[in-house]
């Protein structure tokens, strides 16, 4: 479906960003409220559901028993992917996975994998025969703006309360999954010219490029990805650097707090 | 159907494995209007399962070959999440859903009043995040539920519930165990009003007389989900507590 960006709304914009202002009231680095809910799925070995304004996010781990790689007989695998399912939103069509999907389930991905939070050599059984491969699906539910971080967060989240099914698969007794560490994503776009922070849906139609920074728990980069059309500055980055530092560390400390309970 | 294994469904006591009675169904909870970006949605707990339908329309009908000059088309689209059930299920349009979405279309179709809109398509996406048997019965209620929201007319509710025998015996609303040890399974779509079926499926095997049972449990079962799905209305445009 063409997306038609109402030159309107685009306007709407400028117009508010030249008085600092945002759509729905925001500052512009302010969140939406975030809600997160763990093992919240029967069958998945774990789950989590988070929530963002008007964007809901599913994750779910499942494993399976596979063969390593040749290259690697005694490392198992970590897989995410996510689905931009026609349910989310009128926008999205049923079909293939298209490359807006690919690409949000690879930068989440990328942002676990990289931040060595899983020990692949941990996932290893019989070397050179049996691995886990774990699998976390990500599923849009509702895009109400804003889910790669929806989706980066579930994601981690799922992870962290994954219990390994070794019982059901006769491979010893089941015990959670170990996972050094809290990768989190923050995204930003430009809206109206300057980047802001969560942008709604309105502020994605009538926006410009986006940045995603997915940061480990000593602050490092691990994951950074520019999607659509535009050029930012160094210094520009160097903004929004500080914010992802200082947000990441509050959703952190939301995974942790879910955990505690 | 499976085979009849060395699983005991039935306990001593009469009672199933779960502990339900012999026409006991699972608990059910709707709620409606809970996906901010959709024209209408629902999501139905039936026991384990957890169904999400979402509706989108009526908008205009593309590709243009499956446009009806005098009716709307409703395009349902089963899907079951990968994590939803014990095996990963790898993501993607399978016969089965693809016959599920099928025959869950023309069923909708029989109680949305298409008339009112020439050329275009209703959107009716399942989606199914946790699956203990019975995912097509709670996606139908689901999606019957999300169309009201939506505000599409309707002649009537369509209400997803399912009988089915193990040992011998009729049975309720089968679980997960009932359905893979069972020996006949009746999913039906019921409308709660007329007491018409715009869904019907089985497989297995009955006697007439216990088809007649097993109707009789679906037909008791429905009244009480369509009491659950009318009060999930009510409480999103009633402004109701939550």
């Amino acid at each position: 479906m063409v997306e038609l960006v109402p030159t309107l709304l685009r306007q709407e914009l400028a117009r508010l960003a030249e008085a600092d202002q945002r759509m729905d009231g925001r500052e512009r680095f302010e969140a939406r409220e975030v809600t997160l809910e763990t093992d919240c799925l029967y069958n998945a070995e774990g789950s989590a559901k988070v929530t963002m304004g008007k964007t809901i996010v599913y994750a779910g781990v499942k494993f399976e028993i596979r063969t390593p790689w040749p290259d690697r007989p005694a490392e198992g695998s970590l897989m995410c992917g996510a689905e931009l399912r026609p349910v989310a939103h009128r926008k999205y069509e049923p079909g293939p996975p298209s490359p807006e999907s690919i690409e949000l389930g690879r930068v989440v991905d990328r942002g676990i994998r990289e931040s060595g939070c899983i020990d692949m050599s941990g996932l290893c059984i019989v070397p050179g025969e049996k691995v886990w491969g774990v699998m976390i699906d990500i599923h849009v539910l509702s895009d109400g703006g804003n889910i790669f971080d929806a989706c980066g967060l579930a994601a981690i989240a799922a992870l962290r309360t994954a219990v390994v099914p070794a019982e059901r698969f006769d491979v010893g007794e089941d015990y959670t999954l170990k996972v050094n560490g809290t990768p989190i994503m923050a995204s930003f776009t430009r809206v109206g010219g300057r980047y802001i922070y969560d942008p709604s849906e309105e502020e994605e139609l009538g926006g410009d490029e986006r940045i995603h920074i997915t940061l480990g728990d000593e602050g490092h980069l691990h994951s950074l990805q520019k999607g659509l059309r535009g050029v930012f500055t160094p210094a520009e980055f160097a903004e929004i650097f500080d914010v992802a530092q200082q947000r990441c560390g509050e959703l952190r400390n939301l995974v942790a707090n879910q955990e505690g309970n | 159907m499976g085979g009849y294994g060395d699983i005991q469904l039935l306990r001593e006591d009469g009672l199933r494995l779960d502990g339900r009675k012999i026409d006991e169904m699972r608990p059910v909870s709707i709620e409606a209007g809970i996906l901010p970006a959709a024209d209408g949605s629902a999501m139905v707990t039936h026991g384990l399962n957890v169904a999400v339908a979402a509706v989108y329309g009526p908008m205009e009908a593309h590709p243009r070959k499956i446009q009806r000059q005098d009716r709307a088309v409703i395009d349902v689209r089963y899907n079951m999440a990968p994590f939803s059930t014990s095996d990963r299920i790898r993501p993607g349009y399978n016969r089965r859903s693809r016959e599920i979405s099928k025959v869950t279309a023309e069923a909708l179709e029989s109680v949305v009043l298409v008339e009112r809109f020439p050329r275009s398509k209703i959107r009716v996406e399942i989606e199914i995040l946790a699956a203990e048997a019975g995912t097509r019965c709670a996606g139908i209620t689901a999606a019957s539920v999300a169309l009201a929201d939506a505000g599409i007319p309707m002649r009537d509710f369509i209400v997803g519930v399912a009988s089915g025998k193990v040992e011998g015996t009729v049975v309720l609303d089968l679980d997960k165990a009932e359905d893979n040890y069972g020996q006949a399974d009746l999913p039906v779509g019921i409308l709660p009003n007329t007491g018409e079926i715009a869904f019907l499926q089985m497989d297995g095997d009955l006697s007439p007389d216990e088809y007649n049972l097993a109707m009789e449990y679906n037909f008791k079962a429905a009244a009480e989900i369509h009491e659950i799905m009318v009060d999930a209305l009510k409480k999103r445009y009633e402004g109701g507590e939550n």
